[in-house]
């Protein structure tokens, strides 16, 4: 904080010091307050999952949510969660690195910044926006193609999120593409590499820490993804059958909070089993963010 | 800069709370999306007369008695009664649960099987088929399909009604349901879209691409979902469409709930397609 903070300041010399330190002071309390609101938001989740943890207790781990039985089984709900995360990846990762590379290699300064601009856009839609795409559109093209009842399950609210997440992965894979040195290229060419060669052996492994940590903050994105899902998704708590059928109705847990928390009464069970699960979430994200962080720093230093 | 930045901050935030002290106190009111067409209904007429402002929010029966237990809103929206649950969460505050009008929740299939037909079902029927005993069409004679079950979110009134009377509990657990919608007008589109599905919907949200069942009484008589039928007391799924106000409600609140129950308010009950309470 001192340190990146002073040097910028010391070199205006006309500034008063007071009203210099008054602004450091505004912007250490700012920062303070950032950190203590995270913490206090993960102590409230924790705190207020404890009942849950004590009451429902073996319950939580069975497959079956039924509330007014007292039954808070969140295995379905992670699992969805986790799988919806699957397909979302699977398809935005092949498909945003393909891009990337495409994107870099674009010579032309103006049709690169439009490009790029035009992805930035893509990832600052309102999430409801693609929801409403999804049910209107999305999941009745799902429907048709696998002659299914209904096209809100996990396979539509996969695909409406790996087009949400495509734009955020896209974007930070093309930087860690462009910021490889251009020595890179010259020695692969020199060699005699073909273009094809000089991306999958030389580029691609030169910037793989960072898109690998690119792909970290989209799964987390995912993860957190709320309006979209909730209306593509078919909300049906239970696990699909057999476990791996993507054209079934599911259950994230993202889904889950947005239908049921407005619901459940503030201190009740049923409103701990819902805290608890977004505590989960919470610490999901949290080890994703810090892979990322971890894998962006190695590749810095090495 | 800062300092002009603080400055302009400040009047900002004066001149809003000024004008937030003036303005006449907004009327909020959320739940059943069921109950919703009539209020929303007359709130835009009774704001239209007296410019009294109302805010009319959709959420479900559940979350229209949290929220005005916990003080967000004033008037509570509720196509089913209070549970005891509920009553016991705040029992240091009273409610008072007023009926504006009768409604009916009819089971619903899709117009093709409507068509190919099946047009009704006992309730034994139809709890069989929700608790996934039986999966096609062609065992009540329709088509060699299999059976799209449609639940609804737990919080809903409608899914309580229908559930208390077919099922025998209002909150049983639909283990042969294929998909969970949340409002009418959700389970309205996704009836739409199939066309092999079964589902629940309150009378006044049947259209011809979602067709009413008749209901078959045990002595093996039809009941066809009618605002005759619903009158007469016939047609056995039916409740009231519930306002709920705590003791404490404002006046400008108190003015819309007896602009609700007089006959101009009633008029909105009946255009939405329920049956008025004050006949």
């Amino acid at each position: 904080m001192n340190k990146l903070a002073r040097p910028t300041f010391a070199n205006n010399a006309t500034r008063p010091r007071t009203r210099r330190d008054g602004i450091h002071g505004i912007a250490f309390f700012s920062a303070i307050a950032s950190c203590a609101i995270i913490c206090l938001i993960i102590l409230t989740l924790f705190v207020q999952s404890a009942p849950a943890l004590t009451q429902a207790g073996d319950s939580l781990l069975s497959t079956r949510w039924n509330p007014a039985e007292g039954v808070y089984g969140i295995i379905p709900m992670v699992f969805g969660s986790i799988f919806v995360m699957l397909i979302a990846i699977s398809i935005a990762l092949p498909l945003g690195l393909l891009a990337a590379i495409a994107i870099s290699r674009i010579k032309h300064k103006t049709l690169k910044r439009v490009t790029k601009s035009a992805l930035e856009i893509l990832a600052g839609i309102p999430s409801i926006v693609y929801g409403l795409i999804g049910v209107a559109y999305v999941s009745l093209w799902v429907a048709g193609l696998f002659d299914l009842q209904s096209g809100r399950i996990i396979l539509t609210a996969g695909l409406i999120l790996a087009v949400m997440i495509l734009p955020t992965f896209l974007s930070l894979a093309e930087d860690a593409i462009s910021s490889v040195p251009k020595a890179y290229y010259e020695n692969a060419s020199a060699l005699g590499l073909y273009p094809y060669e000089t991306q999958l052996s030389v580029i691609l492994p030169a910037a793989a820490p960072a898109i690998m940590s690119a792909a970290l903050l989209a799964l987390g994105r995912a993860l957190g993804e709320t309006m979209a899902v909730m209306l593509v998704i078919g909300s049906l708590d239970r696990l699909p059958s057999p476990l791996f059928n993507p054209l079934s109705s599911g259950q994230t847990i993202t889904s889950k909070l947005g239908r049921e928390i407005g619901e459940s009464a503030f201190g009740s069970t049923h409103f701990s089993a819902l805290i608890l699960m977004s505590f989960i979430l919470v610490m999901i994200t949290i080890a994703l963010t810090i892979a990322s962080r971890r894998i962006f720093k190695s590749a810095k230093t090495s | 800069m800062f300092r002009y930045f603080i400055a302009s901050a400040f009047t900002v935030s004066t001149l809003l709370g000024v004008s937030g002290c003036s303005a006449p106190e907004r009327i909020s009111i959320s739940g059943s999306t069921t109950v919703l067409p009539a209020v929303s209904r007359a709130a835009e007429q009774f704001t239209a007369d007296t410019g009294q402002l109302i805010t009319v929010n959709a959420g479900g029966s559940g979350s229209g008695f949290n929220q005005l237990a916990e003080g967000q809103t004033d008037i509570g929206m509720m196509s089913r009664d209070i549970t005891v649950g509920e009553l016991d969460q705040f029992s240091n505050l009273t409610f008072t649960p007023i009926a504006i009008g009768r409604d009916a929740v009819v089971p619903v299939v899709s117009s093709e099987v409507f068509a190919q037909g099946v047009t009704a079902l006992s309730l034994a029927d139809i709890a069989s088929i929700y608790r996934g005993d039986i999966d096609n069409w062609s065992a009540f004679g329709g088509p060699d399909q299999a059976i799209f079950v449609i639940d609804k979110e737990s919080s809903s009134g409608t899914r309580q009604t229908f559930m208390d009377i077919v099922m025998g509990n209002a909150k049983a657990h639909a283990s042969g349901a294929d998909l969970v919608i949340g409002s009418n007008n959700e389970e309205q589109t996704a009836m739409t879209q199939s066309d092999a599905a079964i589902g629940m919907l309150s009378i006044a949200w049947l259209n011809e691409d979602v067709k009413g069942l008749s209901i078959i009484l045990g002595s093996g008589e039809l009941v066809a979902p009618t605002l005759e039928n619903i009158q007469n007391g016939r047609f056995p799924v039916v409740r009231d469409l519930n306002i709920v106000i705590r003791g404490d409600i404002s006046s400008q609140a108190q003015n819309f709930v007896d602009y609700l129950l007089s006959p101009d308010g009633q008029n909105f009950v009946e255009k939405s397609g329920y049956i008025k309470i004050n006949q």
